[in-house]
């Protein structure tokens, strides 16, 4: 077992990657690793020829999936929009490892991201001894990738300052970049694109310019539509986990799965599954995402600390820090959903019980 | 020969392979599936003014909830064929069950025949033209054979299935022969059982053989994928004329009627419905199309809603859809693949534009038009003239017109559509005026082609819109049974300007009014006819009519009005309050002066009756002052009596708030009326006051905010007495000469 926390999609899923390549007839883009249509195969899944399952990284609509890698194959930039965990940063390193092999060349938006972090910076030791030249210049993930002709992937585009964000506009539509210093310019290879993901929920983020929203293709990621899709991305977001992380407990039962699922749907959407009663909604997204990590605690919990098997009391604790996001507000809405909606169903007595005790 | 053509009804490439097949072969007939009893209608098919979507109504003549509508858009086959013929000089019929015999048929097995009209698309189920018949299949079966095809195709959807495979191809050649043997697989070990499917076969191969009959070589037949099977391999004549014997049969009338896409859309209702009749008609003009043209169209739609769209956003949205096409294996991008391109490139992802190139592309407002000459109903035939007349088209988008009532072409405008709503055929909707005046009228017109249907019902009533509508109010007129119903019907007559109608709902509101015991529901329609009375100006009515069963109305009321208002309780009480309010608005307005001195001496009685109510009582006090009948002394007078230590609290508080009802505003200007207020609060015991403060608490809660503080403010002035403001005056001399030493030094002067 590798000592890395967390392998790189390419890393993790490098035999199925290897097996869709084998399989790849058709034409491929330039510098693309695989043909489009198995980029769409290796992200909602399916069986090869030969019989080999691919397992599906992105549950829910083919069609954006299948918008996603159109869009890369055109010269157009791909912007993954949505709610906080909707799986957005998921697809795009999965759409990076697919179509590049890679899915490193990566820089976190932040409100402190500057232009240095996206163009190039300077190795100043060496600016100030040798002069301005190619080696003391230093390469950010999108140069290298327009180097090699690579997908390069933004988190949280909008967070980044605006005029900072305008820099990307010469790279999308001239795909170059101009080192004036040193008087040339580093331009992309085939295979060049990027990739960037922004949360609608924020407040206080800086819009896309209208020069630079022109640019990107926007596919907005939904939360999930029903019951049973959501509880399936749980469930194989668990699982993998239990691999990457080796917990000792045992596969958690779907029943709790769907107690998590049913909590957060039912928040979330401010009325119950029957449809029959009305509901507060907290503050907070919960989202699949969030509900993944729910679970994850719990098998931590169970694992080490209880008998290895997930139960009520592993969750609460979980659960409540989910959906307490506002100590005041979300603690009504939680005490209100769990007197109402939880204390009445026959099978969740123990559920209720261990959230009462931790609230 | 026989050439049986399945097709898909509205399927832009089964059109243009029957309109390519027809030419090839050149037939000597052309036989479609369609009700026979149409066949006189067709040929208008090659009229210039017959403009397609246009449908063939069907309705049985004594019972118009029995109809049928068989739409034809320019992308339909069998419009195609019909032109085809018609243009050719060829004989062209229907061949399916005539409805005559479906509608007897229904009538005879009991079916419940009270389809609501605008459902009528769906009724019969079976006369209906379904797409690719589908849902006919599913209904016999329970699973269609063509999905299990569409599943063996790779598709989840038979519709599209079949659209990918038949609609979007541009080569044609022995698409028909791979039509009809799909269909006899599927056919094949699932025979017909369905009674009327097996009828209306029958009925289409009994028309086939008499074509034969008529030395006819090349016949081609138009139907159903479906049908096709049992056209080619005919059963013996004699099986199929056993099964046709003595059907039952009932009296059927039929026209053209313009259509629109959005009514061919499934969304509807449409049983044979299609998805994107605008985008069907966009492939049939130009099936070359890469979806080059397409975006085009939705740039210059979102830039007319002001939606700033650079011609870059439709290069990318063209090569984003081509490259979904290629992604899929198509040969080229479809409608989907063109949204998903528009929402990912020119939306940002945003649906909400989407609803709107889909109500005005995809589906699109387009209506079609008849000749002048065609046979239709007088009743349409007067509309229509009427339409042209005073530039009111009929579309199939909303339109708002804002009409001013001063202009002749308005008024008359105003006039049609008040007559049609009257009719009931609501092709207009009235809706608020901004701004003030009683000359303009708003309404948002959108023709719905099921009007048809209402047009030809209403027909009974008159040929014109003007005959139908006066003999129709006076039907109502005469069955209305109360009161309001008739003052309603006269508040919407008048402006309609039917002068006949108006005398005989005059003559029904006198009678009934005259009739009627009740004094509240005479008062309840004096307000509205006294607005008629005195706007109804505008629109040159006769509002002398008017004025004279007002004032007649108003007598009534003045006479029994003071009895009604003796003994009731505190509810209904508060009731009459409001209907007092009204009334007494209406004959201010009325301004005529025997009505009005009629009413003050009324309400004289009404206020020094000792058994009215006293909320009443009060009420009608005020009214009195505000007349300026009752001022200075008097009023304080009436006010004491009424509210003197004799009287119990409740019953003066009451009468208080009868008083005050509405407004502060006399209380704080009158100084007199105002100190018998007050003086009446001071001086009552503290557990009285308890009693009435709800009350006056719930009189007072009535003003606006700045009235009560108003009234604060003047309590509290009122409550200083003029003693202690002089004592207040007094200056404190020795308090004073304290602060002089500091006052001094800040002036500069030395310190004394």
């Amino acid at each position: 077992m590798s000592q890395v926390l967390r392998g790189h999609a390419e890393d993790l899923y490098a035999l199925e990657l290897e097996e869709l390549k084998k399989q790849d007839s058709g034409r491929r883009p330039a510098n693309w690793q695989l043909t489009p249509q198995s980029v769409v195969t290796y992200l909602v899944g399916g069986t090869l020829s030969n019989g080999f399952e691919v397992s599906p990284k992105y549950i829910g609509n083919r069609r954006l999936m299948e918008i996603a890698v159109a869009t890369l194959t055109t010269d157009r930039a791909l912007l993954l929009y949505g709610l906080p965990g909707t799986a957005k940063s998921w697809v795009s390193e999965h759409l990076a490892a697919g179509i590049s092999g890679d899915s490193t060349l990566i820089i976190q938006g932040t409100a402190g991201t500057s232009e240095e972090a996206i163009r190039y910076g300077w190795n100043y030791a060496r600016l100030l001894a040798e002069g301005p030249s190619e080696k003391a210049l230093v390469e950010t993930p999108v140069a290298r990738a327009m180097k090699d002709g690579k997908i390069a992937r933004i988190e949280e585009l909008t967070r980044i300052g605006a005029d900072v964000q305008d820099t990307l506009i010469t790279i999308l539509s001239e795909k170059t970049l101009p080192v004036p210093e040193l008087n040339t310019e580093i331009q992309a290879v085939r295979g060049f694109n990027i990739i960037a993901t922004a949360n609608n929920r924020d407040k206080g983020v800086n819009d896309l310019s209208s020069a630079l929203k022109r640019r990107f293709n926007t596919v907005i990621l939904p939360v999930p539509d029903s019951m049973e899709e959501e509880m399936d991305i749980v469930k194989r977001r668990v699982e993998s986990f239990e691999k990457v992380m080796e917990v000792p407990a045992e596969p958690p039962a779907l029943q709790e799965i769907r107690r998590i699922v049913t909590i957060f749907r039912e928040l979330r959407s401010g009325v119950t599954i029957d449809g029959k009663t009305k509901l507060k909604t907290p503050s907070g997204t919960l989202s699949t995402a969030e509900a993944i990590s729910v679970v994850n605690n719990g098998m931590a919990m169970a694992g080490y600390f209880g008998d290895g098997r997930l139960t009520a009391e592993d969750l609460a604790a979980g659960i409540t820090g989910a959906i307490l996001k506002d100590p005041v507000q979300d603690k009504v809405v939680w005490q209100e959903y769990l007197e109402t909606v939880v204390k009445s169903r026959e099978d969740w007595k123990d559920i209720y019980r261990a959230c009462k005790n931790v609230l | 020969m026989n050439h049986i053509l399945g097709i898909r009804h509205h399927g832009p490439g089964s059109a243009r392979n029957v309109k390519a097949f027809l030419e090839a072969v050149k037939p000597d007939i052309v036989l479609i599936e369609g009700p026979p009893e149409a066949d006189e209608l067709l040929r208008w098919v090659s009229d210039e003014g017959l403009q397609p979507p246009v449908a063939i109504l069907l309705y049985q003549a004594d019972a118009l909830q029995q109809s049928v509508f068989y739409p034809f858009a320019e992308f339909s086959p069998e419009w195609q064929a019909m032109l085809y013929a018609r243009q050719h000089n060829i004989p062209v019929r229907f061949m399916d069950l005539p409805v005559a015999h479906t509608f007897g048929i229904q009538a005879q097995e009991g079916q419940e025949p009270a389809v609501p009209v605008a459902m009528a698309t769906e009724a019969p189920p079976d006369a209906e033209l379904p797409a690719v018949e589908v849902p006919e299949t599913e209904d016999i079966y329970g699973n269609a054979p063509l999905r299990w095809m569409a599943h063996a195709g790779g598709h989840t959807d038979s519709d599209k299935w079949w659209e990918h495979t038949f609609e979007n191809r541009v080569s044609n050649e022995e698409v028909f022969t791979a039509v009809s043997e799909m269909m006899r697989a599927a056919r094949e070990d699932k025979p017909v059982k369905d009674r009327q499917e097996q009828l209306r076969e029958a009925w289409m191969r009994k028309t086939i053989r008499q074509a034969q009959k008529e030395m006819y070589t090349e016949v081609a037949v138009i139907c159903g994928a479906w049908h096709v099977p049992a056209l080619t391999q005919m059963p013996p004549q004699k099986e199929d004329n056993e099964l046709l014997k003595g059907l039952p049969k009932v009296k059927v009338e039929c026209t053209w009627i313009p259509w629109t896409y959005s009514r061919l859309s499934f969304s509807s209702g449409y049983g044979a419905g299609i998805n994107s009749p605008g985008w069907y008609s966009h492939l049939w003009h130009y099936p070359e199309d890469d979806g080059t043209r397409w975006m085009a169209g939705v740039a210059k739609l979102l830039r007319e809603k002001q939606m700033d769209t650079s011609v870059a956003h439709i290069i990318e949205s063209v090569r984003l859809a081509h490259s979904l096409a290629a992604l899929r294996g198509l040969t080229k991008p479809g409608l989907e693949e063109l949204n998903e391109a528009t929402l990912s490139v020119v939306c940002h992802g945003e649906p909400m534009l989407m609803q709107l190139i889909k109500e005005e592309l995809i589906v699109s407002n387009r209506i079609g038009t008849l000749p002048a000459g065609i046979p239709k109903p007088p009743l349409q035939a007067d509309i229509e003239k009427w339409q042209k007349k005073l530039r009111l088209p009929a579309t199939a988008a909303w339109k708002d017109y804002t009409l001013d009532l001063r202009k002749e072409t308005d008024l008359e405008r105003s006039m049609l559509l008040h007559r049609l709503q009257l009719l009931g055929i609501h092709w207009g909707k009235p809706s608020g005026v901004s701004g003030k005046g009683t000359f303009k009228e708003q309404w948002r017109l959108q023709w719905n082609p099921e009007l048809a249907i209402d047009i030809i019902d209403k027909g009974n009533w008159g040929n014109t819109v003007e005959a139908a509508a006066t003999a129709y109010v006076i039907h109502q007129a005469t069955t209305a049974a109360s009161l309001q119903v008739l003052c309603t019907l006269l508040q919407q007559a008048l402006p309609a300007e039917l002068p006949q109608a108006v005398e005989a709902l005059i003559v029904q509101v006198t009678n009934q009014s005259a009739a009627t015991g009740d004094v509240m529901q005479l008062m309840q329609v004096i307000a509205p006819l006294v607005t008629v009375s005195r706007y109804g100006n505008v629109r040159k009515t006769n509002a002398a009519l008017v004025t004279g069963i007002v004032t007649g109305m108003i007598t009534r009321v003045c006479i029994s009005l003071p009895g009604a208002c003796t003994g009731i309780a505190d509810d209904a009480a508060q009731k009459m309050l409001a209907l007092f309010l009204e009334m007494n608005n209406a004959i201010s307005l009325l301004q005529q002066h025997d009505s009005t001195r009629e009413w003050q001496q009324t309400l004289q009685r009404i206020a020094g009756s000792n058994s009215t109510h006293p909320v009443i009582a009060g009420y009608c006090t005020r009214l009195l002052a505000d007349y300026k009948l009752l001022e200075g002394e008097a009023l304080v007078k009436v006010f004491y009596s009424a509210v003197s230590a004799a009287v119990a609290p409740a019953l003066a508080a009451a009468w208080i708030e009868g008083f005050l009802k509405g407004s502060g505003t006399l209380l704080l200007l009158d100084a007199d009326l105002w100190l018998v207020v007050n003086d009446w609060v001071k001086q009552l015991p503290e557990e009285s006051f308890i009693q009435v403060l709800p009350l006056l608490r719930r009189t007072f809660s009535h003003y606006t905010t700045p009235e009560r503080r108003k009234l604060g403010e003047k309590v509290r002035q009122g409550d200083t007495p003029t003693g202690n403001r002089t004592a207040e005056q007094t200056v404190d001399a020795a308090r004073g000469e304290r602060a002089l030493p500091v006052i001094m030094q800040l002036l500069g002067y030395p310190a004394l």
